[in-house]
């Protein structure tokens, strides 16, 4: 059976009966009747004069939507073959692998992991975008003080759905494309342990995206993306749709966290001992344990609050012996942790490209295996720093306070690791590099700044000001975002065997690097003059600043779209790129381009880790 | 083949590093109490000095990492199209150096944390013998305030200058911020349960409340003023407040 | 790519990519409702001075949600939620308050807050519709019979500050009246006079918990623009 590129060229599938035709579309009708079986039965058996009649029918409509969208596009497929006896032959496994379908497997439940990242990259952009244009309406919104393109309602509605799909854009970001594309090839694995549940973890995650995008078409949220309670009971039927859009989200980060620690502590090839790992695979292996951890809060939280507003249970209700505070306590034992496991991705990426173009090899990477695991246990104690000035535990103030600022000592590692790999190298100054150093500019400001929200004195003065949401952008856009660039310019030739356009990238970058600054540094300051967050408008004394800052979004928004255009040109018309195209010497780099369906031939054993830079791999 | 980099000065380094430092030291000096709402009261003349202590201990950092990172940029930026060769050090470890970064980082944290949790023991909202009590109640979209010893209510916050006062902060439909911004105080006011924040103020003038917990359509608007006047002047507002609304 | 191939083409993505963000801003922004600002009209005679006359309606069949009441009918509805008034002007309001009420949950607003003479003028119908009570000046009311309030406030920094709370009693009569869709009773009548000052834009919201949710009261119409909140800008 070969397994070389001619695939590609051989004469499409054919046959297979209504299985092997679904696809997004079929998924999008079944999403849509049943959500519109789900709302009719709710409608028909529930009294519609009971207080949770609207929520109800919601809830049962969102069930109704993820069950049909599953449906639809296959996911229930290979299970129910199983059960009834009649489970995969090897011919579909391939062709649920996308053998022979050419582009139309990408529209397809395909379960190869190489389909799988590059679904996740239009994901990314998906979401990015849909939060980006709310964060430009929000930006526009702010440049003068009063109300003038939109009412205080619509433009709170805004900002918790901006805040809620950059958070979902972030954590799959990095993880969605490269912990799938890579992850498995540096391993020596042919595809990862569970390729049917990949292929879930990325639908699942569509049908969520569906549900929080319509959040905005029903009435929106009232509140912002952590949607405390018990303000989140005064909102309509789009709380119902935010929360079912997180308990199915749970599910695709579950499966996909799964897929990652098996795929990495089972499937190595011979002589792939965990020191002889990339760094890259560390990180998504440590990010995917977090989040495993973390994100069954969110779940929780969000199926209590469901519960409260349909069945009229008393978990955050005060009135009935709830408290808000639960709620606050659960929202943040997933979220201190959530944020690192956007974060660790990103840096362990950075890392690999660090080593890569410096041509030397990752600086103390027992270090760097220990910072992000550091990393990862602590984040686990601290939450409750976000709930300094709730009045809920003074007493456990001290001890956060310390869990808190230890987290800087793994936090500082990254540096060391870094500039040690960078250290005396000889370094290639091409896209990748360019925005890792934007990331060492920019991260430096988040963790500085973070460490002052973590002092409790000066917590009660900026919690809950701009001072907040510079520091936690500073984190994503400064930080995260510029290591999923960096990372997408780095492996890009290895998806597409093109380089991403050089000039384009760099007119993106400092079109990005600089509104960055433009926009949180006059944030911070406007922070600091004491402007509180989430205000749809302000006192004239923060107007240069607010103007500043939207001037410099402005900029963002130009870089990401040149950054697009970058991406979807060079697609087809970019400059051409060999296999390794940056010389390295991990698995993927050695694998052609496009790899394979089942990436190697024959396996390799494997006798060294990969950062060994010799004069062959120059020739290479 | 691989480079043979003569080992270049880090002259230029070190130099660039104490540049740095020293624009971080006046920045971090400087721009806080200029940046800042005017202080009022002890508590937020802690806060500033203790934003203005973490910006000097975090400004030789991040001077540090600039400047390495500047330097690599003048310095070990491989010139020419061609593919780079290996770098001439191949370091994989330097157990001095991790160890001095781990140590340096520990201690640095370590006193971060002892200042913090000292500013937090010492209780500077002052214990002033017989405080003014004032009763705090958040709700959508307006702080309303009342003085439980005269039985006075009132939208705007009204204080004399120099004795110690007492909130206590509730709310009556969601969570709501009560945040001082020239005294440094803030604390939630929640359903059901009530919070309580003591400072003095220290300076005659006008402050703003402002709501810092996201609390529904109009949280931009709930924000109200305040005034810090005289003791005499307190009280002939609070007697006028109080036979103005017995009526 | 050559270079001013790129060049160009990054032009091209900034002005398609930022005209399609438009676009998607200005279809977003006309989704919102918009109200044309109920103007407070001149005294003929009195310089300085303007008068303005709003309702307060138990549904949304009345005032500027149209005739079937717009996407939620049953909700409580002021007639007009976007006022605009002259800058440095006493403004004489008159609120005519249609629906019946209710307890506070702050006693605070059953007092009348910022008016030129503290007081406000109330004149009660009678159960039956056709005659009213004395207009009397009252700077409180019962906090257990109120309908809505009027509640308007700035923010500090933006125009002189202007805090204004007014107390609307619940309505007794019981007659019925058509107007717009809706059919209602004798409203109870509340006039007062506040002054502006410099321009500024100003919020007001009523503080009567009437919304359904489980706590406060606030959701719905409550929590909602263009019922019980709205904006008064002072030009």
């Amino acid at each position: 059976m070969t397994t070389t590129l001619e695939h590609a060229t051989q004469a499409p599938a054919k046959g297979g009966g209504l299985a092997r035709r679904q696809n997004f579309i079929t998924a999008m009708i079944g999403g849509v009747v049943f959500a519109w079986l789900g709302w009719f039965l709710a409608h028909h058996f529930l009294d519609s004069s009971s207080r949770s009649y609207s929520d109800l029918v919601t809830t049962s409509l969102t069930i109704g939507w993820i069950f049909g969208f599953w449906l639809g596009i296959g996911a229930l497929n290979g299970p129910g073959r199983w059960l009834i006896g009649a489970d995969h032959t090897r011919a579909d496994d391939l062709y649920y692998a996308g053998e022979n379908q050419g582009r139309a497997r990408y529209w397809k439940y395909c379960t190869d992991h190489k389909v799988v990242g590059v679904q996740y990259i239009v994901m990314t952009a998906v979401l990015l975008g849909a939060g980006g244009i709310l964060a430009m309406a929000i930006r526009t919104e702010l440049i003068v003080p009063g109300n003038h393109f939109v009412n205080q309602q619509i433009y709170n509605g805004f900002v918790a759905v901006h805040g809620m799909l950059m958070i979902l854009a972030l954590i799959v970001a990095v993880a969605g494309p490269w912990a799938n594309f890579v992850v498995p090839i540096m391993c020596g694995a042919r595809d990862m342990a569970f390729p049917r549940l990949n292929a879930l973890s990325l639908w699942t995650l569509v049908g969520a995206a569906g549900l929080l995008l319509s959040v905005l078409a029903v009435g929106s949220l009232t509140m912002g993306w952590v949607v405390l309670a018990p303000i989140s009971d005064q909102a309509g039927i789009g709380m119902d749709f935010f929360a079912m859009s997180i308990v199915v989200f749970t599910v695709s980060t579950t499966v996909a966290g799964v897929n990652t620690i098996c795929t990495v502590m089972t499937m190595r090839t011979k002589g792939m001992t965990l020191a002889r790992l990339p760094i890259f695979v560390w990180g998504s292996m440590i990010a995917a344990a977090l989040g495993l951890y973390a994100f069954p809060y969110f779940s929780l939280v969000e199926a209590q609050t469901l519960m409260d507003r349909n069945f009229s249970t008393s978990f955050f209700v005060a009135g009935g012996g709830g408290t808000g505070w639960l709620q606050a306590n659960l929202f943040w034992l997933m979220g201190h942790p959530e944020v690192y496991v956007i974060l660790i991705p990103a840096v362990a990426a950075l890392f690999e490209i660090a080593s890569v173009m410096s041509r030397k090899p990752v600086f103390s990477y027992r270090t760097a295996i220990a910072g992000m695991t550091g990393l990862a246990a602590l984040s686990i104690l601290v939450w409750a720093h976000h709930m300094f000035t709730t009045g809920w535990a003074p007493t456990l103030g001290g001890p956060f306070m310390l869990t808190t600022e230890l987290i800087s000592i793994p936090t500082g590692l990254f540096f060391l690791v870094i500039i040690g790999t960078l250290w005396r190298g000889n370094i290639w100054m091409k896209q990748p590099t360019l925005w890792l150093f934007g990331f060492i500019f920019n991260f430096i400001i988040a963790g500085i700044t973070g460490i002052y929200l973590s002092d409790i004195p000066i917590d009660n003065q900026l919690h809950g000001t701009m001072f907040v949401t510079a520091h936690f952008h500073y984190v994503f856009v400064g930080s995260v975002l510029f290591g999923a660039i960096a990372a997408l310019a780095f492996w890009y030739p290895k998806v597409t065997g093109r380089f991403l356009d050089e000039t384009m990238g760099r007119i993106s970058f400092w079109l990005v690097f600089l509104g960055v600054q433009v926009t949180f540094l006059s944030m911070f300051i406007s922070g600091l003059k004491g402007m509180p967050r989430r205000y749809s408008s302000y006192s004239l004394i923060f107007e240069h600043a607010n103007v500043l800052t939207t001037l410099g979004a402005y900029m963002i928004m130009a870089g990401m779209l040149v950054l697009l255009g970058a991406v979807v040109r060079s697609w087809s018309h970019g400059e051409p790129a060999g296999p390794n195209p940056w010389h390295a010497n991990s698995l993927e780099w050695l694998v052609p381009t496009p790899p394979p369906l089942e990436n190697f031939d024959v396996l390799p054993v494997i006798t060294e880790d990969p950062y060994n830079y010799r004069e062959e791999l120059v020739q290479a | 083949m691989a480079t043979t980099n003569k080992k270049e000065s880090l002259r230029g380094m070190f130099f660039m590093w104490a540049l740095l430092t020293a624009i971080g030291l006046v920045i971090s000096v400087y721009a806080p109490s200029r940046l800042m709402p005017r202080s009022m009261s002890d508590n937020m003349h802690l806060t500033i000095l203790t934003i203005i202590v973490f910006s000097v201990a975090a400004a030789p950092v991040a001077a540090g990492v600039y400047a390495v990172a500047l330097h690599a940029l003048r310095h070990w930026i491989h010139r020419g199209d061609d593919v780079p060769a290996p770098a001439s050090e191949q370091t994989r470890e330097h157990a001095t150096l991790t160890v001095s970064w781990v140590l340096a980082s520990t201690l640095l944290t370590v006193f971060l944390l002892i200042w913090g949790l000292g500013a937090l023991a010492v209780d500077n909202g002052g214990n002033g013998a017989n405080p003014l009590v004032v009763n705090v109640t958040g709700q959508q979209w307006l702080w309303t305030f009342s003085y439980p010893g005269s039985n006075v209510q009132s939208p705007t916050l009204v204080l004399p200058e120099g004795r110690t006062v007492d909130f206590h902060i509730t709310a009556l439909d969601v969570t709501h911020g009560f945040w001082i911004a020239n005294m440094g105080v803030q604390v939630d006011a929640n359903v059901g349960t009530t919070t309580e924040l003591h400072t003095t103020p220290n300076q005659l003038g006008q402050f703003d409340v402002r709501c810092t917990q996201f609390c529904g359509l109009n949280h931009a608007f709930m924000v109200t003023t305040g005034t810090v006047v005289t003791p005499a002047q307190f009280s002939t507002w609070l007697a006028t407040q109080a036979k103005a609304q017995k009526a | 790519m050559k270079r001013s191939n790129a060049f160009g083409t990054a032009l091209i993505s900034i002005v398609l990519g930022g005209g399609a963000l438009a676009l998607a801003g200005f279809a977003l922004a006309s989704a919102a409702p918009h109200q044309a600002p109920l103007q407070c009209q001149p005294i003929a005679g009195s310089p300085g001075n303007c008068t303005l006359t709003i309702s307060t309606y138990p549904d949304s069949l009345a005032g500027e949600h149209g005739t079937t009441g717009g996407a939620h009918a049953d909700w409580v509805s002021y007639s007009n939620y976007n006022l605009d008034v002259p800058a440095n002007t006493t403004v004489h309001m008159v609120i005519k308050q249609y629906d019946s009420g209710g307890s506070l949950n702050n006693a605070f607003f059953s007092h009348v807050w910022g008016t030129t003479t503290g007081t406000a003028t109330y004149s009660i119908p009678s159960t039956d519709g056709k005659t009213y009570s004395k207009p009397a000046a009252l700077s409180v009311v019962d906090t257990n019979n109120i309908g809505h309030t009027f509640t308007l406030r700035g923010v500090p920094g933006n125009g002189t500050p202007i805090f204004v709370s007014i107390p609307l009693p619940a309505n007794p009569a019981t007659n019925s009246i058509a107007i717009g869709s809706g059919t209602y009773s004798s409203p109870v009548l509340v006039s007062f006079t506040f002054k502006t000052g410099s321009k500024g834009v100003y919020e007001w919201n009523c503080e009567f918990p009437c919304g359904g949710s489980r706590e406060g009261q606030f959701g719905e119409a409550m929590s909602s623009y263009g019922y019980m909140s709205g904006t008064v800008t002072v030009k």
